[in-house]
């Protein structure tokens, strides 16, 4: 939600840079801090041991602005935030003989799960009114806690398990079918059955193979990524919250990123929560729901490039693999 | 109905995908007339090491049987009985309380019979209260209420918090009181209130809630109240005495971490703040049944 502010706000960009990371004393290597997708990725060498980490940060601030607007004691503020261990802390930075602010702030593993956000706040008394928010990072940084690389998307999670045989009893009952989406955890996961069709794993796990073996490895994945794209879809509305009038939420996370993808598809032309309250309404109230699955399935197909897919594959099946080289 | 004596819970907690809960909340279950089945819930499960004492389930379940005989007359009361001890016994950091697993192994196999006996109402007992958000699920919104609303080692504000169960249902889903001085702020107006004998809590509680929410958007709270730095080590020392800790107390309130308190003045800056948005917040009249409703 972008706050309406009844009062003047600093207008220039605040930018907000991570200059390094210490774990423990000792310092990140410098690859795991990356400014263009403004992430940290925490886990390195899969230490797991480690109880803090130390956030240098640097933030920038539109100069004359700052100094000159119709404000006073203004003071920039880091704030470390994740939501599902509903923690926030925050510190102070102050100006320094460059013209910058500096400060630092601490990342308490024990408080934190796989991904915290880092937002920077530039905070000032504007008409008599102390701790008015001026000014803010237009994007955040994520500290990944779990991440070996640092990237903003974090992509679904693949992973193999013997479903008839392995130790997740839950995935028993699946034991016949090639693969699962599972959307209820944190990231949403796709387990494939290692004791389903036999051969499938190592087609879908290589990379060269012949004409045919590629075409079943991409329309598997087309059909996979169109099983998770249908699911995600599902769960991200069955999950809504909602403000006190009951006009449904904008969800965070994973989520977001699938509503966002799919709502221009599945409603087109509409504003997105516009979109948002009609399919949550049509769920609810079971009218033209039905009808909206197949948008559904076409936003999903969409997604998963389907149509490009099976288009090669089709290709391949009727002139042959000869004419693949072309 | 079930009778705790049914019930054969395992001696360690574990922890139980979300995934593996939706299949066993049957009608039967949510009802009450049929445990959960414990030997198929057990497989899908991870376990916790039994070396840990602050996974043993004994003090939990004794924790729960006295809480289940004290408020049977008035089971919303046991949530403020409750909550500290329950955050005093299973001992953990944040980052473990968050794992929905670990909730959903409480409310399916070591105490179904307590979600029924606390969110039973004229209806089956809601999903969400065996496998759902912080705020919802049965265990985990007493744990959160107690982390969320102590001070430091003072479970005295969790007591007010639980009194009004608006608290819990609404205040608890704000991000704004992740700052904890913030949340003690809204405490503070509500003990007031609840001093002055006001009537309609739960209305002032929500009208206050979302207030504070809404001015969050252009207010700082952090830079108007600054919550300084907790003590890690003191809470990981805290959660390693669960080895020899003794049976949380019945009658005084236990103590918490005392991994930072907030100080005195630093609530005081925002609670003026906090009645002057109260006072010029509309307030909801409910209707009566959706207020009692939400009591359970």
């Amino acid at each position: 939600m972008i706050p309406v502010f009844s009062y003047p706000t600093l207008f220039g960009d605040v930018d907000l840079e991570v200059m390094s990371v210490s774990v423990d004393g000792s310092d990140l290597p410098y690859a795991q801090i990356s400014k263009l997708e403004r992430t940290v990725a925490l886990d390195h060498g899969g230490r797991s041991d480690w109880e803090s980490a130390t956030l240098r940060l640097r933030a920038t601030l539109p100069d004359d602005e700052a100094s000159g607007g119709p404000w006073s004691e203004l003071t920039c503020l880091s704030v470390l935030t994740e939501k599902a261990t509903n923690s926030r802390s925050s510190s102070r930075l102050s100006v320094e003989a460059d013209g910058h602010w500096h400060g630092a702030i601490e990342l308490v593993r024990g408080s934190h799960l796989t991904r915290a956000t880092l937002s920077l706040a530039v905070v000032a008394t504007v008409g008599g009114v102390a701790g008015r928010l001026i000014g803010q990072t237009r994007e955040n940084w994520y500290v990944d806690l779990v991440a070996t690389v640092p990237k903003r998307q974090r992509a679904i999670d693949i992973m193999e398990a013997d479903f008839a045989n392995g130790p997740e009893e839950w995935l028993r009952p699946f034991k016949e079918s090639p693969w699962i989406v599972d959307t209820t955890g944190d990231t949403p996961t796709v387990y494939l059955n290692t004791g389903g069709v036999e051969g499938l794993l190592e087609i879908l796990n290589g990379t060269g193979g012949a004409a045919t073996e590629k075409m079943v490895r991409e329309t598997t994945a087309a059909q996979i990524a169109h099983d998770a794209w249908t699911a995600m879809f599902h769960t991200a509305v069955a999950d809504l919250d909602f403000d006190e009038d009951g006009t449904p939420q904008m969800p965070t996370g994973w989520k977001a990123r699938v509503l966002r993808l799919m709502i221009p598809d599945v409603l087109p032309g509409r504003q997105l929560n516009d979109a948002l309250y009609e399919i949550n309404d049509r769920r609810t109230k079971g009218f033209g729901w039905s009808g909206l699955q197949t948008s559904i399935q076409y936003a999903a197909g969409r997604r998963s490039r389907l149509n490009r897919t099976l288009t090669n594959a089709a290709r391949i099946a009727l002139r042959g693999e000869g004419d693949e080289a072309r | 109905m079930i009778e705790p004596a049914d019930l054969d819970a395992p001696d360690v907690m574990g922890l139980l995908p979300d995934a593996a809960v939706e299949e066993f909340l049957s009608q039967a279950v949510r009802s009450g007339h049929d445990l959960p089945p414990p030997v198929a819930l057990r497989k899908a499960s991870i376990m916790l090491p039994s070396a840990e004492a602050r996974w043993h389930t004994k003090p939990l379940r004794d924790l729960l049987v006295e809480a289940m005989r004290r408020f049977d007359d008035d089971r919303v009361k046991a949530d403020g009985w409750l909550a500290p001890r329950l955050h005093a016994t299973v001992r953990m950091t944040r980052g473990e309380a968050a794992d929905s697993r670990r909730w959903n192994f409480l409310a399916m196999i070591v105490a179904p019979d307590y979600v029924v006996w606390r969110h039973r109402g004229q209806d089956l007992v809601a999903a969400g209260r065996f496998c759902g958000p912080h705020y919802t699920q049965a265990f985990a919104r007493l744990w959160w209420a107690a982390e969320l609303f102590r001070n430091g080692a003072d479970y005295r504000p969790v007591e007010t918090a639980c009194s009004v169960q608006d608290v819990l249902n609404t205040t608890m889903r704000l991000d704004v009181i992740d700052h904890r001085p913030t949340a003690l702020a809204i405490l503070e107006v509500l003990a007031d209130l609840i001093r002055e004998n006001r009537g309609r809590l739960g209305d002032h509680v929500n009208a206050l809630s979302s207030s504070v929410n809404a001015a969050g958007s252009t207010l700082v709270y952090d830079a108007l109240a600054e919550e300084g730095v907790g003590d890690i080590a003191v809470l990981q020392d805290w959660i390693a005495e669960a080895q020899e800790m003794p049976p949380a107390p019945w009658e005084r309130l236990p103590y918490g971490p005392d991994d930072g308190a907030v100080k005195a003045g630093v609530v005081d800056a925002l609670v003026p703040l906090f009645e002057r948005l109260l006072a010029e917040a509309p307030i909801r009249q409910r209707p009566r049944h959706a207020a009692s409703s939400g009591e359970i």
